[in-house]
This record gives C-alpha cells, structure tokens and sequence, in this order.
C-alpha cells in the first residue's frame, strides 16, 4: 500500500524526522489559510501517488494569497501523469543549501534491507544512478539484527558530512530505518533530504509503502486502507486475489501471476483479441471469490469472451467453476466463455462448466486454449 | 536421482489439520511421499489419514527421523513456524504458504542461512518427483518422470510447463518452484546448481517472470558453470509497467527487471530462450 505524501510525513514526523511546516488543503480557501498561518511564500503540491509530479505541473512555488488560490484550483483541477489529486499539501518553502537522497528498500536477491544515499538528491537521481552509479552509497542490513548508530555514521560519513551536520544527517537516516522496519515497508524514500541555509536537516519529499501482506499488524492503516475500496475490492483483497483493469476485449480469470502474464503475453500475438484485465486469483478460491471475479469483469462494456485458465494445485477448481456457472445463468451472459482447467478434479470441473454452455479446452497448452478462443468468437461474427 | 528429494525423503506436515493441510496430505501420500507425522499445537495426541499428530517439531523428531517439512500455517505464524523446524533440527524447509510479510521472508531467508537449513518459498507449489514423492501442493497428473528438471518462479506455469513436454513425451527428473514473493528463501542459482550435479537430469527449463534480479544472476552462473542445456521462458513481457513511485526500487534494479533485461541476459549466457510457452517441448527435443 502506497500512502500520500502528507501521511508519510506525519508518521515521519511522529519517528523524530524533521518536516517542513506545512498542512493539507482540499481547496482553494483552505490552501490559502494555511498559507497565512505558515507565512509566504509557500509549495503547493498535489497529493498523488506516482512520480515526476513536479515536472507533471504538480508542484508551484508561490509568493501571494491570490497566487496560492489560483495553483490550488490549478492543480486540483489537472490531470497529473493520469491521475487527479484530491489534495495538497501547503508547505513553507525552505532556504536550501543542499539536496541529498536517502532510499530504503528491499534488496530481493540478497533478501535485506538496504539503505541508499547519495550526495546528488533531487529529481534526476534514477539518471545519476545509471550514469555514475559511484555516487551512489549502498548499505546492506543484517535482518537478523538490529542496526547500530555507529554503524549509521560510519556509512554517513561516505557523503564527506562531519560535525553537527554528519550527526543530524545520520539521526534521520536511523529513524527512516527504525520506520521502515516499525511499519513493514517496502520502499521508505526521502528525496530530496535538505540542508537549510541554517543548517537545519529537513524531509522535503517523502515516499512510503508498505507491503501488503503485512497490514494485519498495522490495523490503523489497514482500516484506511479499505475505506477508500468497495466492498468487492476488499472481498478481493482479502482473499489475495488482484485485479487491474486495462482496455482490451477479452475478460480474464487466471489462477497465478505467471499463469496470468504468459496468458496475457498470449492472448496479444493474436491480433483480434487484448486482454480487458489482469486477474489472477491467488491460492484462494472458492465458489464466491469466483463470483466477484466473474462480476468484476463483466463491468467492463465491451467483452466479446471471457477466458478461464485455471490450475487445481491448492485451488478448489471445481468449486470455482460453480461460482462461475451460477453468475452465467444468474445474469444470462450472452458472451462466450472459454475455460481451461486442470489439476486435481478436472473432470468434475469440466461438467460444471459445460453444463453451464462453457466452452472448455482439455489440453495443457495455453496457446492452444486461446486459438480456440479466436476461433469461436470469429465464428459468432 | 532427483534433486532435493526422493521416495524415501521422511516428510513432516506442519499445519497438517487446516483444511488445505488435510486436503493437501491425502494428495500427497497418494503420490507416495512418506509422511512420517504432522503438526498443530493443541492437536497433539490425533491423526489425519493415519499420521500422528504432534503440538511441536521438536516433538515430532523425538519419534521420528525428519528429513524435511512442509507447511501449510497462516502467514501470521509462518515465521514462527519456519524457525521451529529449523531450530528442530530439520534440514529443508517448504513454505507453501502465501502473503508472509516481506519482513518476515527477510528473517527467516537469513536465519535458514545461518543455522545450515535449506528454506524453499514462501509461496512455492512445492517440489515434485514424478512417480516418487511429491511436496506440496502441486497437481500430479500435470506431471511425468524423465530426465528434464523444472525450476519455475511461478507454480501454475510450472504445471503448464510440465503438462506441454508430458504430451510432448518428454518427463521430468525434478520440479521445483521457487515461490513468487517478493524475496525467496532459495534463489534460482543455488537450484540451477543442483540440476547441473544430478546425474539424472539432462536439460533444465527455467521459468522466471518479470522482477528483480534472479534470472540476470541465474544467467551468469550459467555463463560461467552450467554443463547442462538450459531452455528458459520468461513471463511478463506484456505486463503494464507499475504505476512507478519513489526511485529506490529502480536505482537497486539499475534497469534489471525487466523482461527484456532478463532475455538479452539469459540469450548472452547461451540459454535458449522460448519467446512462447509451447516453443518449449519443441527446442527441448532440439538441444536435448
């Protein structure tokens, strides 16, 4: 789970990392007595959850109340990278010495946390990372054990920091850490970390996301999480499934990830047919889940199939065919469905679906299945 | 041969008496696999289909010789119980279990590491023999015994997989899913390397998707110590990038991760590289 810029900040701020003064606004009126309160000239910047929002005319440096009016309405009225913020954060502008970057990841091979720093912070630093990747200071951490303030300065002190400076700098960085591990994050970024002309230490820009797999021992966050979702989105999301809608033609239901991508992958070499969504299922179905999957699609206007390809490993198969046929015969479907299906109780499986008007492909081959697809929505035309 | 394990592996079940542990056992003796015990604290004293039930590990390898478990707990407990069976001295941990906090994956990566246990997943299908044992909850009659090994990032692909080359009249020597998590107690190297000392095993399919690093690393081992042809298919080439934020994961991956890095990697270390599923049977007859 992804949280806002503003969110980040506050649980930032509440583990002793210093933030710029600053509040969120829903609109212009509120924007602007903010701006009184903290004192011009002030940033406004959209609150959306994707990157280069500043150079997406998300971000507005501005030196009078009516200027602060008039970016508010601006940015909440833009379209920003595809998205729309329903928020800003009013922040007093900083006086700034120096930008450095401070990340804190997962290092997936190696399987530890793993803290980045470098001295170039701001905007280009993926492209600093490419082209002088010695710039880039990376740190390994134990999971086993705890991490040590020593073991912060010394790799601090790689940016060529000392005095108060080098001590401030190596405080937040222990403190994202100590967030990072609190809140089972997976990415907890400050860029850019600023040095103030008065030598203050300040988060300007923070990002933080939190796995999700973890919400269960954070169930603050996890109640906001599901607030903002429908009650079939948190059905799903319970049941470890995931959805994402593209534009395409073709529904689709696949139990895997991988099963899900090379589907998709195969669907796309025939050039009649694009998957509408991704939707794998995870280890979890039942007749229901099958349900709200079938339901989730079909939201979608234009289908011409929908596509089953579905394993029985862990997965009930034959339990989600029911769910599947129920939603056939409960909404009438005129469209084709086309399921592949095997594993454990593939036969029972397949008399559900068939009983159902399913089309059903019985080999293993998913290039075959989705030929198949072709071939019977070709002969409707 | 087979890597990792055979029909005389002594299997512990932990979760045994969850409903997918249940389910999961009854397919699993039915295929072979000798389980020897199982575990639930507080259902110690019953049996499920003939297997004692024990409320610790450590009890269990009292009364038995344990070579590996394999678990079917809720992600909440699941690092607590990969450190039980390691700390009851048993040597190859299965984690089937999905959605273990990422943290958790870190520790118990590294704690496997440490105390000399092998860790396999979270989110693995399991590991299978045809016609010997199977661990896990991978569907058998996707599979059949030969000589061509299967290490696979996803589970159901690895079933497509198997299924392709079984009517191909190709079988397996082993199956192995990695899991498809975040991070991975085994990586596909340390999988690659076994194939490459099996005996048994003539040519090895490496199925990985997009994300991370893996595959790239796989690639450079097989560059370097791979004596057995690999045919590899990567997933995800098609997949909508994620709405990208915050730079970190990007400037660790230093443009790896995609599929397009995965397949110049692996095609540069001499890997054959299937662009579609069912190329796969096809260059495996070729190499083979």
């Amino acid at each position: 789970m992804r949280i806002q810029e503003y969110e980040a900040k506050e649980i930032f701020k509440e583990s002793g990392i210093a933030v710029p003064p600053g509040k969120v606004a829903k609109n212009d009126t509120e924007a602007r007595d903010v701006s009184k309160e903290l004192g011009l000239p002030v940033v406004i910047k959209a609150q959306v959850l994707v990157g280069g929002r500043g150079k997406a005319g998300g971000i507005k440096i501005v030196k009078s109340l009516e200027e602060v009016e008039q970016a508010t309405c601006e940015i909440l009225s833009k379209d920003i990278k595809g998205y729309q913020a329903s928020k800003v954060l009013v922040e007093k502008k900083l006086d700034i010495k120096h930008e450095f970057y401070c990340g804190i990841t997962i290092d997936r091979t190696k399987g530890c946390p793993i803290i980045m720093l470098s001295s170039e912070g701001g905007i280009n630093i993926e492209e600093i990372a490419e082209k002088s990747p010695d710039k880039i200071f990376s740190l390994k951490c134990d999971p086993l054990s705890p991490i040590y303030a020593f073991q912060i300065i010394d790799f601090v002190k790689k940016l060529g920091l000392h005095g108060k400076i080098l001590l401030k700098v190596s405080q937040i960085v222990e403190n994202l850490y100590k967030v990072f591990i609190k809140y089972d994050g997976i990415i907890a970024e400050i860029n850019p970390l600023v040095i103030t002309n008065d030598d203050d230490v300040l988060c300007a820009d923070a990002v933080f996301q939190i796995d999700d797999s973890a919400m269960f021992r954070h169930p603050l966050l996890e109640k906001k999480k599901y607030d903002e979702m429908t009650p079939r989105t948190i059905r799903f999301n319970k049941k470890g499934a995931t959805y994402v809608q593209l534009k395409g033609n073709i529904g689709l239901i696949c139990s895997g990830a991988g099963l899900a991508m090379a589907t998709m992958d195969t669907i796309k070499t025939i050039p009649a047919l694009s998957p509408a969504n991704f939707l794998e299922t995870g280890g979890g179905i039942t007749a229901e889940l099958m349900e709200d999957c079938m339901e989730i699609i079909l939201e979608e206007n234009d289908l011409e199939a929908i596509f089953i390809n579905l394993y029985g490993g862990i997965n009930p198969i034959h339990e989600g065919a029911k769910g599947v046929a129920k939603v056939i015969r409960d909404k009438k479907l005129k469209i084709p469905v086309v399921a592949k299906a095997l594993g454990n109780k593939q036969e029972e499986t397949w008399k559900i679906f068939e009983e159902a008007g399913v089309y059903v492909y019985k080999s293993s081959d998913t290039q075959g299945a989705v030929r198949y697809l072709a071939e019977i929505i070709g002969g409707k035309e | 041969m087979s890597i990792l394990v055979d029909k005389s592996t002594r299997v512990l079940v932990q979760g045994i008496t969850g409903k997918i542990g249940r389910t999961q056992t009854d397919y699993m003796l039915k295929e072979g696999t000798k389980i020897v015990a199982g575990v639930t604290p507080g259902k110690g004293g019953t049996e499920i289909s003939g297997i004692p039930v024990f409320d610790t590990a450590k009890e269990a390898t009292l009364h038995f010789q344990i070579d590996l478990s394999v678990l079917f707990v809720p992600a909440g407990v699941a690092k607590d119980s990969v450190i039980e069976a390691i700390d009851a001295g048993i040597k190859i941990v299965v984690l089937i279990t999905e959605h273990t906090p990422v943290h958790d994956e870190m520790f118990i990566k590294a704690y496997a590491e440490k105390k000399g246990a092998l860790l396999i997943g979270p989110t693995t299908p399991g590991i299978i023999v045809p016609g010997q044992c199977k661990i896990g909850i991978l569907p058998a009659n996707m599979f059949c015994p030969g000589d061509v090994g299967i290490i696979s990032r996803s589970g159901t692909l690895a079933y497509e997989v198997a299924a392709n080359l079984c009517s191909n009249g190709i079988g397996q020597s082993t199956v192995v899913g990695m899991g498809a998590d975040m991070v991975a107690g085994t990586n596909l190297v340390e999988i690659l390397k076994l194939f490459n000392e099996d005996d048994k095993t003539k040519a090895v399919v490496l199925i990985g998707e997009v994300g991370g690093s893996q595959e790239e690393e796989a690639a450079s081992f097989v560059k370097k110590e791979m004596k057995k042809p690999v045919v590899a298919y990567i997933a995800g080439a098609s997949a909508p990038p994620g709405k990208r934020m915050g730079h970190a994961g990007a400037i660790i991956e230093g443009g790896k991760g995609s599929a397009k890095s995965k397949i110049d990697s692996l095609l540069s270390a001499g890997v054959r590289v299937a662009k579609m599923l069912d190329e796969i049977p096809l260059i495996i007859k070729e190499i083979k």
